[in-house]
């Protein structure tokens, strides 16, 4: 998946650039006039990360946590490679955006339309999780019809990723086809090294931005920096050693496991703690449903928007008749995971999920994408085998009872 | 304009069809667009009125009356409500025409049978009319339509007008209770009277739709009767939002019911998850 860039089989120049040049780019592009987004530290106490809450009550106590923000100056950049809480889902798709206007005088209506082409913008040290996740939501966007406001901010934005140390023991991307120092969906990486970073860009509009700022870049030619080289290789590859050490699947036999198993008790099981709050949808980087709705602005005119969605609520499939063909949490929840593991990779050949982990890090519940994944890939390759411990629980039922 | 953006669209006619459901008739009201819109009989689109939001209803005028569009709906909801209050010369908004269609031109030869309870007469009487308005390509034309009570059926000049032909047969059914003294229909469930009337099988076709227990219980009987699962034809109709493959909402196991629908096939639906 690494290999995976528009370069064919040539390897991408490689260049280093200093940390303070880095920096020194960003203020750059800030003084051109281009939007910066990068991650940030704040003050979770601030952030509506709800995780947060507790650690905040304690006194003396000011918990820190990264975020995505279009930086107003280049010294917020943060580059301590901790995970934002919300991907970078927020950036392409918005959690909420006009879709148009409308005026109405008298019986008059007028409907005005909302821009699709949006001003450059430049993505520094993004999560490899997050880059992957826009390249795999590009496909729903564009299967038929084009969604010209996803594509729109896609086009405008060069991203470059940071080569990820791996989080902890809630990451999983190599389990499903990406990489800590994946560049999918990116424009180039960024891997840290003595003194700055290795950069490499893997698309046109990579090469461009080092190029147009080449004065910040010095090209790196082997053999004379050949230890910088095999530094920054060496932690590429021993980061992608150790978040395969937390999951190892068989994405295929998942997939098809699924999709052949829709009324498995296994599934229903796996469910068991979930009680649909939908956060986990909320900080996905590839969770992409979304509402439309009507908000009135005064009298006679208003904006339809658009809104992040969850298919964990009750509300999501339920019919005006009252009908509901997803009436139980774990209904829900088995679509959750048919549609991310089985579905989607059926019906666009990409997995709906990147392994980043947010999903398992803010389950209040304890819902564990690590061990239920591991659940299925046992089920799926060695049945019989018993699944790990806490994951088969009682039947679905008892959760009601017991809520 | 981007994708989500509707066209503008005046309501013409408003037609009370029961106590609870509209019809209205629509004309866009740009003239490029009303020139050069087309739809397929099953197709659906996003009806809106600004302020309140969009709801999704199939098409309910046939692809063979040009110029306009009609739409059907029972005030249920925020929407339905809101589209309830509009009136002649108002204007609404309207995305589409979205998702496949009933393969209409496969049929040409074929007996048609359509079996229609409550509102779901709706997207049937577009495939009705644009069977009626090119009578000669098809053969026996049935239709076995009920409702709750007397005040329940919709289209009601129309199901006169389709019982007074001589080219089709036509059976009109209320459930027990809900006739009125002077009913000259059937009484009795839509399933049993489907039974009854017993159309034949053989080189036919079959268009379903209804609620999900009508359908649920109708479909034995069609097959009982000798239909083939690739025969029956239904249209589903899950809750949708964009109507363009993007939202998820409609989505069962490997299809967005907006695009892969919301036309399937018996033999399709069986293969579908149970979650509609």
């Amino acid at each position: 998946m690494t290999d995976a860039t528009d370069t064919g089989a040539v390897a991408p120049q490689r260049h280093f650039i200093s940390e303070a040049d880095l920096r020194a780019l960003a203020a750059d592009l800030l003084g051109a006039g281009t939007d910066v987004i990068a991650p940030v530290s704040v003050d979770a106490c601030q952030s509506p990360s709800a995780l947060a809450t507790a650690a905040c009550l304690r006194p003396g106590v000011a918990p820190v946590e990264a975020e995505y923000k279009a930086i107003g100056d280049a010294a917020e950049l943060d580059l301590g490679r901790a995970q934002p809480v919300l991907s970078l889902k927020q950036f392409f798709l918005p959690e909420h955006e006009a879709l148009c206007r409308w005026h109405q005088r008298g019986l008059e209506v007028t409907v005005e339309e909302v821009p699709t082409s949006f001003a450059p913008r430049v993505v520094l040290a993004a999560k490899p999780c997050d880059s992957a996740a826009l390249a795999v939501v590009d496909e729903v966007m564009n299967w038929d019809y084009e969604d010209e406001l996803w594509n729109g901010r896609r086009e405008a934005s060069t991203i470059f990723n940071l080569a990820c140390p791996v989080i902890d023991e809630s990451c999983f991307c190599t389990a499903v086809g990406s990489a800590p120092d994946d560049v999918k969906g990116a424009d180039g990486l960024l891997t840290p090294v003595e003194g700055g970073y290795l950069a490499e860009a893997t698309t046109d509009k990579g090469r461009a931005l080092i190029a147009a700022h080449a004065a910040r870049f010095s090209p790196v030619d082997e053999p004379a920096t050949a230890a910088l080289v095999r530094q920054a290789d060496d932690e590429r590859a021993a980061a992608r050693r150790r978040v395969a050490a937390n999951l190892e699947i068989d994405a295929e036999s998942v997939r098809d496991w699924i999709a052949t198993h829709f009324e498995d008790p296994l599934l229903a099981s796996l469910a068991i703690r979930c009680n649909g709050c939908g956060a986990c949808s909320s900080v996905c980087p590839t969770c992409h449903c979304f509402d439309i709705v009507d908000e009135e602005e005064g009298v006679g005119r208003g904006t339809r928007r658009r809104c992040w969605d969850t298919c964990q609520a009750p509300t999501f499939t339920l019919h005006a008749s009252g009908h509901n063909p997803r009436d139980d949490q774990h209904v829900r929840y088995r679509q959750r995971i048919n549609h991310k593991f089985s579905i989607y990779p059926l019906k666009f050949g990409e997995v709906l999920c990147t392994g980043c982990g947010r999903c398992t890090r803010v389950c209040h519940a304890g819902q564990d994408l690590v061990e239920i994944l591991g659940a299925i890939d046992i089920a799926a390759r060695r049945p019989g085998e018993p699944v790990a411990a806490g994951t088969a629980g009682p039947e679905p039922g008892d959760a009601e009872a017991a809520s | 304009m981007n994708i989500y953006q509707p066209q503008l669209a005046l309501v013409t006619d408003v037609v009370d069809e029961t106590p609870d459901t509209r019809t209205l008739r629509l004309e866009f009201q740009d003239e490029a667009v009303r020139e050069s819109f087309a739809f397929k009989a099953g197709q659906f689109g996003e009806y809106s009125v600004f302020g309140a939001g969009e709801s999704t209803f199939c098409i309910a005028s046939p692809p063979t009356r040009e110029g306009y569009i009609e739409c059907s709906f029972k005030a249920v909801g925020k929407v339905t409500t809101a589209l309830r209050e509009v009136n002649v010369g108002d204007t609404v908004g309207f995305r589409g025409p979205y998702g496949n269609s009933f393969p209409v031109d496969d049929w040409k030869g074929k007996d048609v049978v359509f079996v229609a309870g409550g509102i779901g007469l709706a997207p049937v009487r577009c495939v009705i009319w644009n069977v009626l308005d090119r009578r000669d390509e098809f053969g026996d034309v049935t239709i076995v339509y009920g409702a709750r009570s007397v005040a329940d059926l919709v289209y009601k000049r129309e199901l006169e007008d389709w019982g007074s032909r001589a080219d089709v047969k036509m059976v009109t059914t209320v459930d027990p209770g809900g006739e009125t003294k002077d009913w000259t229909g059937e009484v009795g469930y839509v399933t049993p009277v489907v039974e009854a009337t017993a159309p034949q099988a053989q080189n036919a076709v079959a268009v379903l739709c209804g609620p999900p227990i009508v359908v649920k219980l109708t479909l034995p009987v069609l097959e009982k009767l000798g239909f083939a699962d690739d025969t029956i034809f239904t249209t589903l109709e899950n809750r949708m939002k964009c109507g363009l493959g993007k939202c998820g909402r409609c989505n069962i196991g490997p299809v967005y019911v907006c695009k892969d629908g919301p036309v399937f096939t018996a033999a399709q639906m069986k293969a579908l998850p149970a979650e509609f």
